[in-house]
């Protein structure tokens, strides 16, 4: 019910106002104040408009300047990432590649890859399983670059995923400030936005590196085999947190390896694992090849791998289960990924687990 | 970093800036390096003041003041430790194709392994488990180290910065929104800090050069 509608209702039939506006106020809150529906206009407004910004990206107490060129023509979206500061690197992703440009490495990557999601990410639609984990609520309303904001905040409800707290423009939707937080609340990274625009138009040129490729290596990675999934179909995580199942598997030759790697996915709809099971020997650690890049010919086994390590926000960890080599990585908290990879069975010729 | 940049800066965090000035600020900060590093450290300053906090701020919270008001930093054990560990995957887009030389010497410094006790403590113990019992000291872990050097040639070698970063990549396709946004951010940071001296009685792996192949 709109408010002509509501004010012609409040002088036409007085009596039904109490029930007008018992029925209205719920649409209205979910309508306008529903901070689900804040997300969802914050991922149509990453993916479909067009935008050229400049933000700090802080983590690890470190702060970096990158800009975010993003256009949308005719359906097709082309996206420019780029560093601001010392490294010079650029990302940019068109007609279905993404090219890495390594100037400090007199290198640049090429991988065929459909990203689902901007850059700058988005959120999953948010359904009731997601709910079951994480506590979506509307924090106070404030202003940030001069300009009126809604604060949304994404909370986990357990300790096996981390959450967001987002900052989003209250005209466009646009998230001019997010932060990934832990369950406590603690900030783990976070950026903000210095500048953003949303021109009609966005020329070639916003979106061309600008980085000298004259004299720097090509490296281009090649697809996994494709029979390679059904022979790498046995392993699964027997147990997993609450909420995450297994989303995608498939193979992925990794760079340095002989053989392909069983790939598995799981999610619990906003936070991502991927696990790698490996037969041993392993490839020698430290040999230094992208994802299907040509292995190095003297590739030496090297010993098992075993550890925790940090990886930009979230966590790698690596283990043996029964001869084989697991390591689960994410961007969730440690204990996730120890989690997971600690629970990976091999299943030969037994029934593998539902997720 | 001057008083007027200051206020800026401040005003800027507070949302309060015009956007002419910002305009202005933004500038000035793309330009100025050492400006930039202030206004990193200034920004984090008022960011934990204002109880956004972060772990690396709980750690070194008076260091980073003492660092901004004095450009002194005061001692605070285990933070640089911290920081390079929050960042050392990240040239390794680079370094991943551009030979395992360099990796070897990189590999030495993050050479980690869970101890027996924190391994058990952290396996799954029931089918329908919702919190492992590492979980209620997940938070003492982070803050003190979950690293314990690798003291023997015997023990497993611990994740490699070459070869962790093929799992990422290869992650980085999957991982979701805005994860994947700290993925890909990561990755264009470059790592300036020096490498430390291998760990005693780590397994050194050999050094390779990979084939790539050149497009046309």
């Amino acid at each position: 019910m709109t408010r002509t509608q509501q004010s012609r209702a409040y002088w036409l039939v007085p009596c039904t106002l109490v029930g007008a506006l018992l029925t209205t106020l719920p649409q209205y809150a979910k309508g306008a104040d529903d901070p689900r529906e804040w997300l969802q206009k914050m991922n149509k407004a990453l993916a479909t408009r067009n935008y050229d910004g400049t933000f700090f990206h802080l983590s690890g107490g470190r702060v970096e300047t990158m800009r975010i060129v993003h256009r949308v023509r005719a359906g097709r979206v082309t996206e420019r990432l780029q560093s601001l500061d010392g490294s010079g690197r650029e990302f940019v992703r068109a007609n279905g590649e993404l090219t890495c440009y390594l100037p400090d490495q007199h290198t640049v990557l090429v991988e065929q890859r459909q990203d689902k999601g901007p850059f700058l990410g988005s959120l999953p639609q948010f359904d009731a399983s997601v709910s079951d984990f994480y506590r979506i609520e509307a924090l106070p309303a404030t202003h940030i670059l001069g300009r009126p904001a809604r604060v949304i905040a994404v909370n986990p409800k357990d300790q096996f995923r981390f959450g967001y707290r987002l900052w989003l423009d209250e005209k466009t939707a646009m998230p001019l400030k997010t932060q990934l937080c832990d369950s406590r609340g603690q900030v783990i990274e976070q950026i903000f936005f210095a500048r953003l625009d949303m021109p009609e138009n966005i020329p070639d040129g916003d979106l061309a590196p600008t980085v000298h490729t004259e004299g720097m290596r090509w490296v281009r990675q090649g697809p996994s085999p494709d029979n390679a999934s059904a022979a790498l179909a046995a392993y699964r995580a027997s147990q997993l947190p609450p909420g995450f199942r297994l989303t995608i598997q498939g193979a992925q030759t990794l760079g340095g390896a002989s053989a392909p790697a069983s790939h598995l996915v799981y999610s619990d709809g906003v936070a991502t694992v991927s696990v790698f099971v490996e037969e041993q020997p392993a490839t020698a650690p430290g040999v230094a090849a992208a994802p299907g890049v040509a292995a190095a010919p003297a590739a030496q086994p090297g010993p098992p791998l075993q550890g925790l390590a940090r990886v930009g926000s979230g966590y790698a960890f690596s283990t043996i289960v029964q001869g084989h080599q697991v390591t689960a990585v994410g961007e969730v908290p440690a204990q996730t990924v120890e989690f997971i990879a600690h629970s990976v069975k091999i299943y030969s010729g037994g029934e593998l687990p539902h997720h | 970093m001057s008083e007027q940049i200051r206020e800026q800066v401040s005003a800027f965090l507070d949302g309060e800036l015009p956007n002419t000035e910002t305009e202005l600020l933004l500038k000035r900060l793309t330009r100025d390096g050492e400006l930039r590093e202030s206004f990193g450290r200034y920004a984090l300053i008022g960011e934990a003041l204002r109880g956004a906090g972060s772990h690396i701020l709980t750690r070194g919270f008076a260091a980073r003041v003492n660092l901004a008001i004095d450009g002194e930093p005061a001692q605070v054990p285990g933070h640089v430790h911290q920081a390079r560990a929050s960042r050392w995957w990240r040239p390794l887009a680079g370094v991943t194709v551009a030979a395992g030389v360099a990796t070897v010497a990189i590999v030495a410094l993050q050479q980690r392994a869970i101890s027996p006790g924190l391994r058990a403590a952290s396996a799954p113990t029931a089918q329908n488990a919702s919190v492992p019992q590492s979980s209620a000291a997940a938070g003492a872990r982070e803050a003190l180290s979950y690293t314990v050097p690798v003291t023997s040639t015997d023990a497993p070698a611990a994740l490699s910065p070459g070869r962790l970063t093929n799992y990422v990549f290869a992650h980085s396709k999957y991982s979701l929104g805005l994860g994947q946004r700290g993925v890909l951010a990561d990755l264009l940071i470059e790592d300036d800090e020096q490498q430390p001296a291998p760990i005693q009685g780590v397994v050194q792996p050999p050094s390779l050069t990979p084939d790539v192949r050149v497009a046309p």
